[in-house]
């Protein structure tokens, strides 16, 4: 019996605060891995909960990588803006090169690009892979079209559209068509795809935060019996709290690893049909993923989700719990 | 050590489990309570440690007024008092030896302070050589020892036990009563809990008796034998 160590009730004068900071450090390594093993004794279950963390990040992410690419793609259209006159069938083509000659002379052009009926067709028969039935057609239902390249003065969106109405004032213009149009539009709607993909990450991170806080709920039910008993014998709730939040961080990291996983898999499964559409527009586009610091966000958030989901659940649990 | 001042103690349900009571166990003291089930015993010894307040009156723990002492502080006073329980309360998928370290851990000591004590009580409750084992490898009267020890272990000034001998044959009782014999000894001071009277009998320490809510009989240890207990 040693007699030494129990002599002398006092009152307990905790230890030194260097002690206290290493035992600190101590506790956060085992009750790190201790939230791992948690995960770990339940694999199938808990790795359907990390699965479902992991899509529900994979979808923004998804979304952003995609919204990403678009931005990339249209990028290089947006200075250009030009005007294309569709001109009417009637014209011939000696009226053509004049009028060409005659617009070209304006202030507010820099430079005219005129393609007859036959060059269209021609361009068509090529381009499209239609030619043998394009040889079939008796006549060429194609327009001659004369494409304008505004003067730098013509920048504003209302003087392109003052020099689009007095082109298409001519006589001989069937269509006039400002080509920047569309990019304007492309833009609007990315944007508001953007927004839609702001609005649903906030969702999915809600959800996220769901989750996790739930998953952690029914660990802190399943322990409740040994959150009793450490109360009992002194525990503060940031003791009782810690290996919850461990776990709670774990959850995060694993899925942000998974999401990781499953969105490079969705990336090289496309790659091959990307390249493959890019080539037909004879387009050099690559898609691009997530790069190494992107990917370190996505972790990062995640983990970041897994700690304050359960850090959210696990207070308001552990204060219901009292030692009976 | 503990002083009660006119507590009283009514549960939600209205029942009126302490009605005044008033008493006190000087630092160093041991002494049982006792009385019939319902009697108000647990009642005190969740007072004392907080599991459940006063409705009026004023419990002093240590010279802490334990009515002053808000939620976020209860683990501190929780620190300085040993609970023994009837069931245990052992952590099932942890071994003895970190069964018994848990409050050292809680308080922050280091590793190698912790393995020193750990071993020093498991050595004193006799299961020093049981360390690794799971509780659920060991005996009620083993596991009732590996509480022991987990209440000591911190050398708190105050232990509480609540019916540490109920599920015990008398032989493992009278074992345990030894042990608490050994703590008081070196200056512990103890509040026990039982209705196992031909073992409090054979003790001869202070007896406080309850009935209905009531301090019934406050039996000093030196005229023990002059009354029968109830």
């Amino acid at each position: 019996m040693s007699q030494d160590t129990l002599t002398g009730a006092r009152f307990s004068q905790g230890a030194t605060f260097s002690a206290k900071l290493s035992m600190w450090f101590r506790l956060h390594r085992i009750e790190s891995k201790r939230g791992i093993k948690d995960i770990f004794s339940n694999p199938v279950s808990n790795f359907m909960t990390v699965l479902v963390i992991a899509i529900a990040l994979a979808l923004p992410t998804g979304l952003h990588i995609f919204l990403q690419n678009g931005q990339t793609l249209f990028q290089n259209w947006d200075g250009v803006s030009r005007i294309s006159l569709f001109l009417k069938s009637e014209v011939s083509d000696n009226r053509l090169q004049q009028l060409a000659k005659e617009i070209e002379v304006r202030k507010d052009v820099a430079k005219v690009t005129v393609i007859s009926k036959t060059q269209a067709l021609e361009d068509f028969k090529q381009t499209s892979g239609f030619s043998e039935a394009i040889d079939q057609l008796d006549i060429n239902p194609l327009p001659a079209v004369i494409e304008i390249q505004p003067a730098g003065n013509v920048i504003s969106p209302e003087a392109s559209d003052a020099m689009l109405q007095s082109l298409k004032a001519l006589p001989e213009v069937e269509i006039a068509k400002l080509d920047l149009e569309w990019v304007r539009r492309l833009h609007a709607i990315l944007q508001f795809a953007e927004k839609i993909a702001a609005a649903l990450s906030l969702a999915l991170a809600a959800s996220v935060l769901l989750i996790v806080g739930n998953t952690i709920r029914l660990s802190v039910q399943n322990r409740r019996e040994e959150i009793e008993i450490v109360k009992l014998v002194g525990a503060t709730d940031a003791f009782i709290r810690r290996p919850f939040l461990y776990t709670g961080f774990w959850y995060g990291l694993l899925a942000g690893v998974c999401c990781w996983v499953l969105i490079s898999g969705s990336l090289y499964w496309l790659d091959d049909s990307i390249r493959l559409l890019a080539s037909e527009y004879k387009s050099q586009f690559q898609l691009q993923g997530l790069n190494l610091v992107q990917n370190l966000q996505l972790i990062g958030v995640a983990c970041f989700l897994g700690l304050l989901g359960s850090w959210l659940s696990v207070g308001r649990h552990i204060r219901q719990i009292e030692p009976r | 050590m503990i002083e009660f001042v006119d507590v009283s103690k009514r549960y939600p349900n209205g029942q009126e489990a302490l009605k005044r009571v008033t008493f006190s166990l000087a630092d160093g003291e041991m002494a049982f309570l006792t009385g019939h089930s319902g009697a108000g015993k647990s009642t005190m010894l969740k007072l004392i440690c907080l599991m459940e307040r006063a409705t009026s009156g004023q419990v002093m723990v240590n010279n802490k007024n334990l009515n002053r002492v808000g939620k976020r502080k209860i683990p501190d006073v929780r620190r300085d008092i040993g609970m023994i329980f009837q069931d245990h309360r052992l952590l099932f998928d942890r071994s003895v030896f970190d069964n018994v370290a848990l409050p050292l851990m809680i308080a922050g000591y280091p590793q190698r302070e912790i393995g020193r004590r750990v071993r020093a009580a498991l050595d004193k409750v006799g299961l020093l050589s049981k360390e690794k084992y799971t509780p659920i490898m060991l005996s009620g009267g083993e596991q009732q020892r590996v509480g022991i020890a987990r209440a000591v272990v911190n050398k708190p000034p105050l232990l509480l036990a609540d019916e540490p001998t109920g599920n015990l044959d008398p032989e493992l009782s009278a074992e345990i009563m030894n042990l608490f014999k050994q703590f008081n000894q070196v200056g512990v001071s103890l509040l026990i809990a039982s209705h196992d009277l031909s073992l409090i009998a054979q003790m001869h320490y202070r007896t406080l008796v309850m009935k209905d809510g009531l301090l019934h009989q406050d039996r000093r240890a030196e005229n023990y034998f002059e009354e029968d207990v109830l």
